[in-house]
């Protein structure tokens, strides 16, 4: 073998071990939204539980929480104690406000889980899948957050569990409630 | 209390296996036979350690032990017999468990066969079997025991997923794994070949049946998963070039080039280095796939658990393995000079050097769409998919010159052919395939890669078919005998050339599956209430409704389905729409009628009112690919019977 194709070979071989290294240390799951940084698309429907009319557009010059879920996504039972968690803890600002969307789901299978679950913010059905399209949503749950000029800012994709739970009540609300610079939503 | 024996005998095996290393290494250090004993004697130990731990976590899953963290994920009360005692490895802990024992089994298998014919080699093979066990029962005791045991005990397990409550995927994993770690044997008596310097063709007999069982496995397990996705994922096809799929099939390509290059080796002494390089990169690549499918570092539709310190440690060993390895052979390079260099173009040495550019090439191809997501991600934080259409690409080309060299190769001979003797054996072929291009483009194919393909496995039947005829004729002149007597004699004296036909002519039957389902499939969407129909090719099929049915650990909506060629009925067809308890999606069992022309292929999707959403492929020539693999399978085994030295040759 030729000194030249043995260097290809070990270098070759330190490169690729090297971009394993690096590659166990990002997360191959997450999926940046196409949507970070536009406007949110506008939507309307009435509370399941209250049946008043809800439209993003009533929030306007507030930040806020959209949560799609679905009373068929076993995550969504998961996070849902941390989505009341969530509003108890920012619900008392008059600058704050959460939606949840079931996503593809019927009224009356949406209805029973609030019940069982708890509701402390209005949610709206979104059965035929079309506001989830809009928000390009890939599977419940996803979580977005809206700033007060009405722009997407951060997506959360997956359940909202301890992890992202802090990161959403620690950095991406207070971020956005006291006007700051969010650089990144990693 | 069995379980507590059977990880206190994993522990066990892994100073046993430690043992093995250290005393193969004084062995090499002193010389003295006492020790290589020592060295066998701890490998035949470990086997029978790993067995007990095997045999205990069986126990605990038959015995419901939730206590056992690894039990209570993979099963539950509910879960039927067979897959209860298959959910060993349906996760990763018990996967890693049942991939130690393999190779120790094959280690000790390896240290018995061989121990009277490769005295000399003994030590280093099991050195390198030895190490390689410390390695991966390492990992099990210290960062993945399936002996774990959780603070509370459940009172019922989370069930095994319901996606691997079938028996294609019950004996997927195993032959995957049967495949991986038998080239740990050929790749250790290739390293014995490097670091005793004495790199003669020896290890290559000697590993030769290793190897094409390894092969044989390995093809079988590919092939499985694809079966299993045809049957279970709904979604009418059976290759979808998921990275986890693609770990699988680039050793197999590169084991392939080995099983074809081999023979170079054997019968004219050229392609040493190419040869350690190809089986090294063959085990190399068996422990990637390993790596990826075990770190996580892929997204992939095989959602396994990610967990970085796994893959760190997977890391570490696989490029230890690749240091020593790469380094023995670029250490070594310079005693393995090639004694002859190939004389013609025209030659089968050629063919071979052409079929193994071309089955690297292919391994390049499917390295560089698997990692090419990771890479870009790792520089630039961008995200991409390679899907389909990258390997839809590159891909055809290059099966297409494989098959084409299938035809060619074993028509040419050693060294030199005769030019004009090749263009009269390669006539009789090369008009079949014309003809056969010609009859497809007269019956409406217009695309370019499956006219060529059906040309193509036509040239590649026919020489098989003359190849075939030609050594039949020879025995028949030679010693008088009727044609089915010659065939057999021909065939019984050079099983490995005959059996090598064999998968030859099972490669192109695939093929025409794989042009046939490829090229021509026929799908339909459609949403129907009771009574309605729908037309799919030349096919009527009638719905007649769902009705609920309880299994046994599952709830199923099934549909009812009549398919009418004309006036005659010709097959009722029956999708299923399954909730298994403890899941939270639906799955999909597809309803299949079968014939050597075509499938007809239903699945059963979600109601909207009264309606319901159906999904029906038409796809040809299906069972092609399965059948061909059978075939392929057969050839192996049969060339598998061949013992070291041909019949009547000088050995």
């Amino acid at each position: 073998m030729k000194t030249g194709a043995k260097m290809a070979i070990v270098i070759a071989l330190l490169a690729l071990v090297a971009l394993f290294w690096r590659g166990l240390y990002l997360d191959p799951r997450h999926i940046p939204s196409v949507l970070e940084g536009k406007p949110a698309p506008l939507f309307a429907g009435t509370d399941l539980v209250s049946g008043q009319a809800v439209s993003l557009a009533q929030f306007k010059g507030k930040v806020v929480v959209v949560n799609f879920w679905a009373s068929w996504c076993a995550e969504c039972i998961k996070e849902h104690a941390n989505l009341l968690k969530l509003q108890q803890e920012f619900g008392a600002r008059s600058d704050f406000a959460m939606v949840g969307v079931a996503y593809q789901n019927k009224v009356e299978d949406a209805r029973a889980f609030l019940a069982r679950m708890g509701a402390a913010y209005p949610n709206i059905v979104d059965d035929k899948g079309s506001i989830g399209i809009d928000y390009g949503v890939y599977g419940v749950p996803e979580t977005f957050l809206i700033d007060r000029h009405g722009m997407i800012r951060c997506k959360q994709f997956g359940p909202v569990l301890s992890d992202s739970y802090d990161k959403i009540a620690q950095r991406w609300l207070p971020a956005l409630l006291e006007n700051r610079e969010l650089t990144s939503c990693d | 209390m069995f379980v507590t024996i059977a990880h206190f005998a994993v522990v066990v095996a892994l100073s046993l296996a430690a043992i093995g290393v250290l005393a193969s290494l004084v062995a090499l250090r002193t010389g003295l036979p006492a020790w290589v004993r020592v060295g066998r004697q701890a490998v035949y130990l470990t086997f029978a350690m790993l067995t007990l731990g095997m045999a205990g976590l069986e126990y605990a899953f038959l015995s419901h032990d939730y206590s056992l963290a690894y039990v209570a994920a993979n099963s539950n009360t509910d879960l039927p017999l067979f897959y209860l005692a298959t959910a060993l490895w349906g996760g990763h802990e018990g996967s890693l468990l049942l991939w130690a024992w393999l190779l120790s089994l094959y280690a000790a298998l390896a240290a018995r066969l061989h121990w009277n014919s490769h005295a000399r080699t003994m030590p280093y093979l099991l050195l390198v079997t030895s190490a390689l066990l410390v390695g991966f029962i390492s990992m099990i005791v210290f960062l993945s025991s399936p002996f774990a045991l959780l603070p509370e005990i459940p009172v019922d397990g989370q069930g095994l997923n319901p996606l691997l409550q079938d028996p294609g995927m019950v004996f997927h994993p195993p032959f995957l794994y049967m495949g991986y770690v038998g080239f740990s044997i050929p790749f250790a008596f290739a390293m014995a070949a490097l670091f005793s310097g004495r790199v003669s063709e020896e290890w290559l007999k000697a590993t030769r049946r290793w190897t094409l069982f390894a092969w044989l496995m390995l093809t079988f397990g590919i092939v499985m998963g694809g079966y299993w996705a045809y049957y279970e994922l709904g979604w009418g096809g059976y290759w979808a070039w998921d990275p986890v799929e693609n770990a699988s099939f680039m050793p197999w390509l590169t084991a392939t080039a080995f099983l074809h290059s081999m023979m170079v080796q054997e019968a004219r002494r050229s392609f040493k280095v190419w040869n350690v390089f190809l089986i090294i990169v063959t085990f190399a690549l068996s422990l990637l796939g390993t790596f990826l499918v075990r770190s996580g570092v892929i997204s992939s539709v095989h959602s396994f658990a990610s967990d970085p310190s796994r893959g760190v440690y997977i890391l570490l060993f696989m490029g230890i393995v690749l240091a020593f390895s790469f380094g023995a052979l670029i250490a070594r390079s310079g005693k393995l000079k090639s004694e002859v260099s190939i004389d013609s173009l025209a030659s089968r040495e050629a063919t071979f050097l052409f079929n193994n550019l071309f089955f690297l090439v292919a391994a390049a191809t499917v390295f560089v769409g698997t990692l090419y997501p990771l890479f870009l991600e790792a520089l630039t934080g961008g995200k991409v998919t390679v899907g389909a259409p990258y390997y839809n690409q590159v891909f055809p080309p290059l099966m297409l010159g494989i098959v084409l060299l299938m035809g060619i190769g074993p028509l040419i001979p050693w060294r030199k052919a005769s030019v004009a003797r090749l263009k009269q054996d390669l006539l009789l072929p090369f008009g079949c395939a014309l003809l056969a291009t010609a009859a497809g483009f007269m019956l409406g194919m217009r695309e370019a890669y499956p006219l060529i393909g059906l040309g193509v496995a036509c040239f590649a039947a026919v020489a098989i078919a003359l190849n075939f005829r030609s050594a039949t004729f020879g025995v028949m002149r030679r010693d008088g005998l009727s044609w089915p007597r010659a065939l057999w004699a021909a065939a019984t004296r050079n099983k490995r050339r005959f059996g090598g036909q064999i998968v030859h002519a099972g490669v192109v039957m695939m093929m025409a599956g794989l042009i046939g389902s490829g090229a021509f499939k026929t799908e339909k969407d459609v949403l129907l209430n009771a009574g309605d129909s729908f037309s799919l090719g030349s096919y009527t099929v009638r719905f007649q409704g769902a009705q609920f049915r309880n299994g046994h650990n599952y709830d199923a909506l099934v549909g009812f389905f009549e398919v009418w060629r004309g006036t005659e009925k010709i097959a009722e067809l029956r999708p299923e729409r399954r909730n298994y308890v403890n899941a939270a999606m639906p799955t999909t069992e597809a309803a299949i009628d079968d014939t050597w022309l075509r499938d007809i292929y239903l699945t059963l999707g979600s109601a909207n009112g009264d309606a319901y959403a159906v999904k029906a492929y038409l796809n040809p020539l299906v069972k092609w690919i399965w059948t061909g693999v059978i075939v392929m399978g057969l050839g192996t085994l049969f060339a598998l019977l061949q013992g070291r030295r041909i019949k009547g040759d000088k050995a």
